[in-house]
């Protein structure tokens, strides 16, 4: 008993995970599917590793991710920044911001793949798409939820419009801000998948859409275990980095 | 006073969607671009395939899946979240699978499914419900495991058995938190309704519109867009209305606080 509290409790899990999965595989009910064994997996995640076309995937994928997050943060921080300021603003464009928010973008593929062609373009355009609008609502929340003795105080000083942002609503926002970026740096990943997956643009969502119509469904299978690996990074990873970046706000 | 008040909001929020709306109308109006017809067109077609002619065919089976795989994934996430909030040991081991299991893209893991069930019904269904299981899981766990320890102290003093302090105690606290889960995967759930239908499907929403596309009939697919993201609009209101419903004691409690 001591020895198994030594071991990592994730090992454990891993482990026996990937034992259900070997045995249903091999004679349970589903068994007789195309469904590979767990190790059959292993194996081949493992060799598409070797493999130079699954790093370029890897990359084209990572670029459409980082490229679309870095346009949509760079455009969605200002404008909610701006709505945020005007409670007119605010209530004009909440309705529309929010419309375009909950509308997945897998949605409006087709017509994307009309226009801009299965191309590293159109998934950055996606990503765009899919982070922009709520990092944009979530940003002008935050500005609106500044301290109003606060805002009085400054204003009381007579600091203009410059000087109340810097010291009263930039700093209010600054915490939803973190939160939508942590949200938006996990969708953008999810959505570069996507766009190669559904739509046909380059990277891991394409090769995935590529051995799933080939039959190599140990590849299949590989290529959904190398997702998850890079999702569980690029999330641990924000909020390693997140605390030690901005580390002001209290996480 | 306050009623008044919502109407002013509600006109204020309408004049940029008229607007924008207004502008495409006329914008498109004679346009020759193949990509983008004129709205006009788009809303004519619109009604001839949705009112209510191809409903039936495309939109139902759809909905049914998505209803199917949306209600396992609840009853499945609320169910097991509950018993593994309840337990924390067994939880340190459940843990990293389920932290694994969500880090993977829903939409992802369709090509799976295909391989294990074909291009079936329960294909669709089956993915629709492992996408939406987790962050429905991973919130009841979450919710349980939060409950105020006043409140199972309290119903330990009034000599509540354990499974009483869980169903009737910290399943109600913890609703707040299980709903934000239901709302990320009810969108999951949609999400992957439409994947699993573009990689291939003779009927619903999604293939109507990757047929229409790949047969560039861009005036069908220009609808099949509008409809399905009318569709995601609509299902996210009609849940924030069920929550509020169910959690009216909850906004209550807020507002007094």
């Amino acid at each position: 008993m001591k020895l198994l509290k030594r071991i990592p409790a994730s090992l454990v899990s891993a482990v026996f995970a990937l034992a259900i999965w070997q045995v249903v595989a091999t004679v349970g009910p589903i068994s007789d599917s195309s469904i590979p064994t767990a190790t059959e997996s292993v194996k081949a995640l493992i060799s598409l590793l070797g493999d130079a076309e699954t790093w370029t995937a890897i990359w084209e994928t990572l670029e459409m991710a980082v490229i679309g997050f870095v346009i949509a943060v760079v455009i969605a921080i200002p404008v909610g920044i701006l709505i945020g300021l005007s409670g007119f603003a605010f209530t004009s464009t909440k309705f529309t911001f929010d419309f375009f928010k909950v509308i997945p973008p897998i949605v409006i593929i087709p017509i994307t793949i009309l226009v801009l062609g299965p191309s590293l373009q159109m998934g950055i355009f996606l990503v765009v798409f899919a982070i922009v609008f709520a990092l944009a609502i979530q940003t002008a929340y935050g500005v609106r939820d500044a301290d109003p003795i606060l805002l009085d105080t400054l204003s009381a000083y007579r600091l203009g419009v410059l000087s109340r942002v810097r010291y009263a609503r930039l700093p209010s926002a600054a915490p939803f801000i973190a939160v939508g970026i942590r949200i938006s740096a996990t969708a953008a990943l999810i959505v570069a998948v996507v766009a190669g997956l559904i739509g046909g643009a380059p990277g891991l969502g394409r090769a995935l859409l590529l051995t799933q119509t080939g039959g190599l469904v140990d590849q299949t299978f590989a290529i959904v275990l190398l997702l998850g690996i890079m999702g569980v990074i690029v999330s641990k990873g924000i909020t390693w980095l997140q605390p030690r970046i901005v580390f002001w706000i209290p996480q | 006073m306050r009623a008044g008040r919502r109407l002013l909001n509600i006109l204020i929020g309408a004049w940029l969607p008229v607007l924008l709306i207004y502008l495409w109308w006329t914008a498109s109006a004679g346009s020759t671009n193949p990509y983008f017809p004129p709205l006009s067109e788009i809303w004519t077609r619109f009604q001839e395939l949705w009112v209510f002619d191809q409903v039936p065919i495309h939109v139902v089976p759809s909905l049914q899946n998505f209803a199917m795989g949306y209600a396992i994934a609840v009853v499945v996430g609320v169910g097991v979240g509950a018993l593994l909030g309840a337990s924390r040991s067994t939880y340190r081991y459940v843990e990293p699978v389920v932290d694994f299991a969500r880090s993977i893209p829903a939409v992802a893991t369709v090509p799976v499914f295909i391989a294990i069930f074909g291009l079936e019904t329960s294909m669709r269904v089956a993915a629709i419900a492992f996408g939406a299981t987790w962050p429905i899981l991973l919130a009841t766990i979450q919710g349980i495991r939060s409950t105020d320890a006043t409140l199972t102290d309290t119903a330990t003093v009034f000599r509540l058995t354990s499974t009483q302090v869980l169903w009737r105690v910290r399943m109600p606290a913890a609703m707040p938190i299980i709903f934000s889960g239901l709302q990320l995967g009810l969108q999951i759930a949609f999400v992957v309704t439409i994947a699993s239908e573009f990689l291939g499907a003779g009927f619903g929403i999604g293939a109507f519109t990757q047929i229409a596309t790949d047969s560039f009939l861009i005036l069908d697919a220009w609808t099949g867009v509008i409809l399905m993201g009318l569709l995601g609009y609509l299902i996210n209101i009609i849940f924030d209305i069920v929550e509020r419903l169910s959690l009216r004691w909850y906004y209550g409690q807020k507002k007094l606080a």
